[in-house]
């Protein structure tokens, strides 16, 4: 597979002990557009702007299925199971390929012991192929950190994956490019207590903070899992009665 | 026809099996009964060369897996029967399973005794499984082969589903199961009757063993599908209703039940409409099973009593501790 000079892996350790490509991986991930996740008492919910290159883009909605997964064409809030969903910071083919995969783990599991994947396994193993790509010959690792949310028997859980393979559990996260911002703001603003829906203006609250221009249901995403256990992308009116509460 | 495959997956096992049977100087054919598992390359040992035959080359190198169906095994069971051994029969389920279309989508019906040969083994088996929230899928054959294969089916068909982001169509579930039956060339013994409604319409197709495939408005497999075929062919008509299309496919079952050995028990049918379906299980139970007699027993001739002994099973002991208690 290619020249024998090029099939050793691009993350080598550095003299100071870093893996430079995994640095400026997170860098790639640091310049994508912002997402983040909280985690309420009842639920989880998940979000992201969608800030479209141009207005020429189509993203027209094509057909919804019974499992209520409408694929937009431009879609950042993806399922990987009924009750688990990702959304990603930073390279967007990087995160298809991963959810395809983490998808295919998930029913693999769901085949081998007849249960629905626990959140914990479902983000151990995006993790491992994730850690993979840091250390095989000839491969970059992935330019996105995923934030996956879910609910299982566990209850509601919010989960940050690194390029690195590191995941790290999370009350609420952010990422991306105003990731210091809306960290800070969460920090102040969320409580152990807090409801799905109060998590949800929370959320739009604290995309707001960063947001250039108007925020509106055409540019956000939002993604929400309550003790119903069924993860939802919400719908633009959807999204539009969230905002009008919020205003 | 891997019926006397046992996997001796420890080298220990079959080392104290070896020395076990030596002593016991038993008819060498029980020796091949436990040849290692060929898919198990990676464990060669003193023991496990004593029952290699034929394959000694490969023991020590490590051979990748490769794909598809190894059929060493099958040369070595048919020298067994030559050899005059009696193959255990597996579960079939000689079984009445049936499907029809009628005016907003698709009917399957089946019984639900499993067989192993002469025997009943489950009295109430499940033998209309699920593919998709669209797709339902009856299995007559090799219980464990309609098993494995519509879960394997299933499976792909959600993986499918969260890909494209649509609801699954019959076609996609034929296909992928018929490419698998046939590339398993009749081993795996399913004979499934397909039923959904999708996008395009409501669909029924039936699936053979070696994977050819037919369409058609109303379709029987299993041991009872003549007798299922004869009431379908005489009382099928387009365009039926909901309870007319269940109360014949009832009948059908029925037929099949009572006509067919292979067949028994209760009724399962399964309503698929557009966006909705319905898993009658145990719809009609026309062999009801009364395990005691409702009038209770009563015995006419008294025994006398000759003597009584009372033996505890249990006896209860009484623990006085002595000395002085143990010191950490």
């Amino acid at each position: 597979m290619g020249d024998s000079q090029y099939s050793f892996s691009l993350t080598t350790f550095s003299p100071s002990g870093k893996l430079v490509q995994i640095e400026h991986a997170l860098t790639a991930v640091g310049s994508g557009q912002t997402s983040l996740g909280i985690k309420a008492s009842n639920g989880v919910v998940i979000a992201t702007e969608k800030k479209l290159p141009s207005i020429l883009v189509d993203e027209e909605s094509v057909v919804t299925n019974v499992n209520q997964m409408s694929l937009l064409q431009v879609q950042k809030i993806q399922h990987l199971t009924p009750n688990i969903g990702v959304v990603y910071s930073g390279m967007g083919p990087d995160f298809r390929v991963l959810v395809r995969k983490s998808r295919k783990q998930a029913e693999q599991y769901n085949r081998l012991y007849k249960e629905p994947i626990p959140v914990t396994q479902l983000v151990r193993e995006t993790a491992t192929v994730m850690q993979e790509f840091t250390q095989s010959g000839g491969v970059r690792p992935f330019g996105v950190s995923l934030l996956v949310a879910g609910y299982d028997d566990k209850g509601p859980q919010l989960y940050q994956v690194d390029p690195s393979g590191s995941y790290f559990s999370w009350k609420a996260s952010a990422m991306g490019k105003n990731v210091s911002n809306a960290k800070t703001f969460l920090e102040k603003r969320y409580t152990e207590d807090m409801e799905l829906d109060d998590a949800i203006h929370t959320a739009i609250l604290t995309l707001k903070e960063g947001f250039e221009g108007e925020i509106s249901s055409k540019n956000i995403e939002i993604g929400k899992i309550g003790a119903d256990k069924i993860f939802r992308v919400l719908t633009p009116a959807e999204i539009d009665d969230y905002l009008a509460e919020v205003e | 026809m891997d019926l006397l495959k046992v996997n001796w997956g420890r080298r220990k096992h079959s080392l104290f099996y070896y020395l076990f049977l030596a002593s016991k100087q038993l008819f060498p054919l029980d020796l091949y009964l436990f040849s290692p598992n060929p898919f198990r390359f990676d464990q060669p040992s003193s023991s496990s060369r004593l029952f290699d035959f034929g394959r000694m080359s490969q023991a020590g190198v490590d051979v990748p897996a490769k794909g598809g169906f190894s059929f060493d095994l099958c040369k070595r069971n048919d020298m067994l029967i030559q050899k005059g051994l009696k193959a255990p029969s597996f579960l079939k389920t000689g079984t009445t399973i049936v499907g029809l279309i009628f005016k907003d989508g698709v009917i399957l019906g089946a019984d639900t005794r499993a067989t192993e040969g002469p025997i009943v083994a489950d009295k109430n088996c499940e033998k209309i499984h699920y593919m998709a929230p669209n797709i339902y899928c009856c299995g007559a054959g090799t219980a464990a082969d309609t098993e494995a294969v519509t879960d394997m089916v299933s499976s792909q068909l959600r993986l499918h589903r969260y890909q494209t982001g649509r609801d699954s169509r019959v076609i996609t579930a034929l296909t992928l199961l018929k490419k698998h039956l046939f590339s398993y060339q009749g081993h795996v013994s399913a004979a499934l009757v397909l039923g959904g409604v999708d996008i395009t319409g409501p669909h029924l197709h039936t699936i053979y063993p070696h994977g050819s495939t037919d369409t058609l408005p109303f379709a029987t497999m299993g041991s009872g599908s003549l007798a299922a075929m004869s009431v379908f062919e005489a009382k099928y008509k387009e365009g039926l209703t909901r309870d007319e299309g269940i109360k014949l496919v009832a009948e059908a079952i029925c037929s099949g039940i009572f006509n067919d050995l292979g067949s028994g028990s209760n009724v399962d049918i399964c309503v698929i409409t557009k966006g909705h379906k319905e898993y009658l299980r145990n719809y009609m139970e026309p062999n009801p099973r009364t395990y005691v007699s409702s009038k209770g027993y009563s015995f006419t001739k008294k025994t006398e009593v000759l003597r009584t002994k009372i033996t505890p099973l249990m006896e209860r002991v009484e623990i006085t501790e002595v000395g002085e208690a143990m010191e950490e």
